[in-house]
This record gives structure tokens, C-alpha cells and sequence, in this order.
């Protein structure tokens, strides 16, 4: 497989999952009367995550958003891999550059 | 601890959001901006969202229409893979640095800079618009190393293109500058990225465009998460518009291949105008949101 089918596989798998998910936790937020729905933030998004396997509408649709996320972050990975596997060393120190800057952004906090 | 702000959010909310993000995602995906400067005035204007949410609703949408786009856009060889690789070097170095510098520095200075900047691409766009692909342009030396140089094939003209990208280290130097900005300010670099691809690396317009739509992804998606860590991502906002972009951004992508290269950089010029402006004001601190 090319790179360019990989890549695009990749972001067209992670979007539509995105996008399906959202579409089912709006369905169950209306099944369920359109109650208010809150935010959460830090370590309460785990539980509310686990939470979407027990069909709440809020988990199903942050387990959306977690997916969307994390498919660029996907992207670069496996484009870094595909490099490897060609041999170009050029091409996965820049992939590899990008992805541990990511890796630091996600981790610290600093990204804008 | 700080606490979230909330909304309430009612079917209707839900439905319009949906429907304005159909057209964020056509206009993020056809011009390389994620079209946050769509949504981030709508929903707090119209929709009377708190800003942090507005900012947090819009920087997931970045995530959906670039993805949706570059699926696509990557699939046709529109988009500059190796090029987008290595410009990532300098956006997200840049993103990261606009995190750690936001404390100290003014942003309105680097808003006043860049919209004098962007209105200067503006002209150049527009006057130029008959020569997306101009000849004898020499790749650099990064160029050649990286093998940046490619083709794609144009669908509005019927014939397949063949492109040099020059002047790399600028391109990635600006394009860092790019990434402080959108760190610092929220607006993804893609409005600087398309001009400065087109005008500086002589790389034709539709694939800056298609390779700002797939480099933007990493960006909004490191700063998506340091947002949804916060609790500035409201469900009920974002699902709306995962699915309104992605749906839009897949029709952009089909007007861009089909839309002459002179038109889309009209369209893209007038776009770039009023953003510009939008963000020499801001920069003045007066009323803008952006």
C-alpha cells in the first residue's frame, strides 16, 4: 500500500468513527429528552468515557471527540512507520520530530 | 480550581449549529483554514456561547475538517505529503513555542505584523492570479535533499501539473511564526500557511491548500486536547459540528478540484482581505471577534 492510501485510510477511519459516534450520542441525548448536558474536565473524562459503554449520551459523544484527536496524531505515526519500512531516514527524522512534539504538547499541556 | 463555563443547549441550538458548520467545513476544506473564523463569531454572537467554549468548539471542528479534507485531498495526490511533513516541523515547534511565550508576550503586536503581512499577500494573490504555475522555478537545496518537488493532476484545467518548490527555509521560518500565532491567538496557521506556500514556494495554489488542510490536523489536535482537559469542550457543541464540518468539507473538496486555480485565488484573496483586517483591529484591541 502507498503512503498516500494509508494516510488517507487513516484520517477517513478516524473521522467517520467521529462523526458516526457524535451522530448516535445526539440520538440518545434526544431519546433520552434533551436534558441538559454539562462539560467535564480532566481526570472526570475518563469516567465519563467509561461511561459510554453503559450508552450516556455526554460519554458516547466524548468518546467521539477523543477519537477525532487522536486521529492526526494517528496519522503521523503511521507515516512514520510507513517511512521506516521504506528505508527513507530523512523522511522518518522529520516524521519522528513532529510526533515527539506532539507527544510533548499532549503530555505538558502546551500547545496554545 | 477554575470552574467551566456552561451553556444549555436545546434541539434547535443543536440543529443551526449543525447547519452553519456544513458551511465552515466547505469553506475550511476548499481554502486550507480549519473556518474557525466561521465559527468562534457565531457561536458567540448568535448562539451567545461563552468564549473559552466557542474556542474549544471550534478548535475540535479544526480536527474534523482537516481530516475530512485531507482524506480526500491525499487520496487525489492534491496534497504535497512531503512538504506538509516537513513544514509540521516548524507549525507545531511554533504552537508549542506560542504556548510557553503567550505569558510574556503582547499578542496584539504579532496581530498587527501578521494582518499587514497577509494584507501584502493579498495584493500580490490577486494581481498575480494568472500565474499559479510559474516556470523556471529552481527547488533549493533543502528542495532537492527532501524531494519536495511534485505533480498533480488538474482536474478544471485537464492536465497534470507539474511543480518546484522553492525557497524552503523561509517557507518553514514563516510557517513557524505561523504556529506561534495560532498558539497564541487560537486562529489555525492555515490562513498564513496558503499564501506563504503559494507566493514564497511558488507551489501552486490548490495543493497549498490541500497541503494546509492536511498539516492544520496536528496542531488543532494538540491544542484540542489541552482544551478538552480543560472542560472547554461542550459535547452538545462539538457533536454538532464533528458532523456538520466533516460533511461539508467533503463537498469543498469536491468544488476545489474542479474550480480553475485563478479563481480559487481570487476567492482566497478576498477571504485573506477581510481576515487581515479583521486582525490588524484586533490588534488595536478594539471590539473583533476572531
Amino acid at each position: 500500500m502507498d503512503l498516500n492510501r494509508l494516510v488517507s485510510y487513516s484520517l477517513r477511519i478516524g473521522v467517520f468513527a467521529a462523526a458516526l459516534l457524535s451522530m448516535v450520542g445526539l440520538f440518545v441525548w434526544a431519546a433520552g429528552g434533551f436534558n441538559n448536558v454539562v462539560t467535564v474536565m480532566g481526570s472526570e473524562i475518563a469516567g465519563t468515557l467509561a461511561s459510554a459503554v453503559r450508552g450516556n449520551a455526554s460519554g458516547i459523544i466524548y468518546l467521539a471527540i477523543a477519537i477525532l484527536i487522536a486521529t492526526p496524531v494517528f496519522r503521523v505515526a503511521v507515516s512514520s512507520l510507513y517511512f521506516a519500512h521504506e528505508g527513507d531516514r530523512k523522511y522518518v527524522l522529520i516524521s519522528l520530530a513532529v510526533l515527539s512534539m506532539l507527544i510533548f504538547a499532549l503530555v505538558s499541556g502546551y500547545a496554545g | 480550581m477554575r470552574v467551566p463555563a456552561t451553556v444549555v443547549l436545546g434541539p434547535i441550538d443543536v440543529l443551526i449549529i449543525f447547519l452553519v458548520s456544513i458551511v465552515a467545513g466547505f469553506v475550511g476544506a476548499l481554502f486550507g483554514l480549519g473556518g474557525g473564523v466561521l465559527i468562534i463569531p457565531f457561536l458567540t454572537l448568535v448562539e451567545g456561547v461563552p468564549v473559552p467554549l466557542a474556542v474549544g468548539a471550534s478548535i475540535v471542528s479544526v480536527v474534523a475538517t482537516s481530516s475530512a479534507s485531507a482524506a480526500t485531498y491525499v487520496q487525489d495526490h492534491l496534497t504535497n505529503l512531503r512538504l506538509g511533513m516537513f513544514l509540521e516541523i516548524g507549525t507545531v515547534a511554533g504552537a508549542i513555542t506560542g504556548a510557553f511565550v503567550s505569558v510574556f508576550l503582547p499578542a496584539s503586536a504579532l496581530f498587527i505584523l501578521f494582518g499587514i503581512i497577509l494584507l501584502y499577500a493579498t495584493m500580490v494573490m490577486i494581481r498575480a492570479r494568472g500565474v499559479d504555475f510559474p516556470a523556471n522555478v529552481r527547488p533549493d537545496k533543502t528542495s532537492r535533499i527532501l524531494a519536495l518537488g511534485s505533480q498533480y493532476e488538474d482536474q478544471s484545467l485537464n492536465r497534470v501539473v507539474k511543480y518546484e518548490v522553492t525557497r524552503t527555509p523561509l517557507t518553514v521560518f514563516i510557517g513557524y511564526f505561523a504556529g506561534i500565532v495560532s498558539g497564541l491567538l487560537g486562529v489555525g496557521g492555515g490562513i498564513i500557511n496558503v499564501p506563504t506556500m503559494n507566493l514564497v514556494s511558488k507551489v501552486p495554489v490548490k495543493v497549498a491548500s490541500a497541503t494546509s488542510n492536511f498539516m492544520i490536523g496536528v496542531t488543532a489536535a494538540a491544542s484540542a486536547s489541552v482544551y478538552l482537559l480543560r472542560g472547554d469542550v461542550h459535547p452538545l457543541l462539538a457533536a454538532p459540528l464533528i458532523i456538520g464540518v466533516a460533511g461539508g468539507a467533503l463537498l469543498g473538496t469536491r468544488v476545489l478540484k474542479v474550480t480553475p486555480p485563478t479563481r480559487v485565488k481570487v476567492a482566497f484573496g478576498i477571504l485573506l482581505a477581510a481576515i487581515s483586517l479583521l486582525m490588524i483591529l484586533k490588534g488595536f484591541n478594539l471590539p473583533v471577534v476572531l
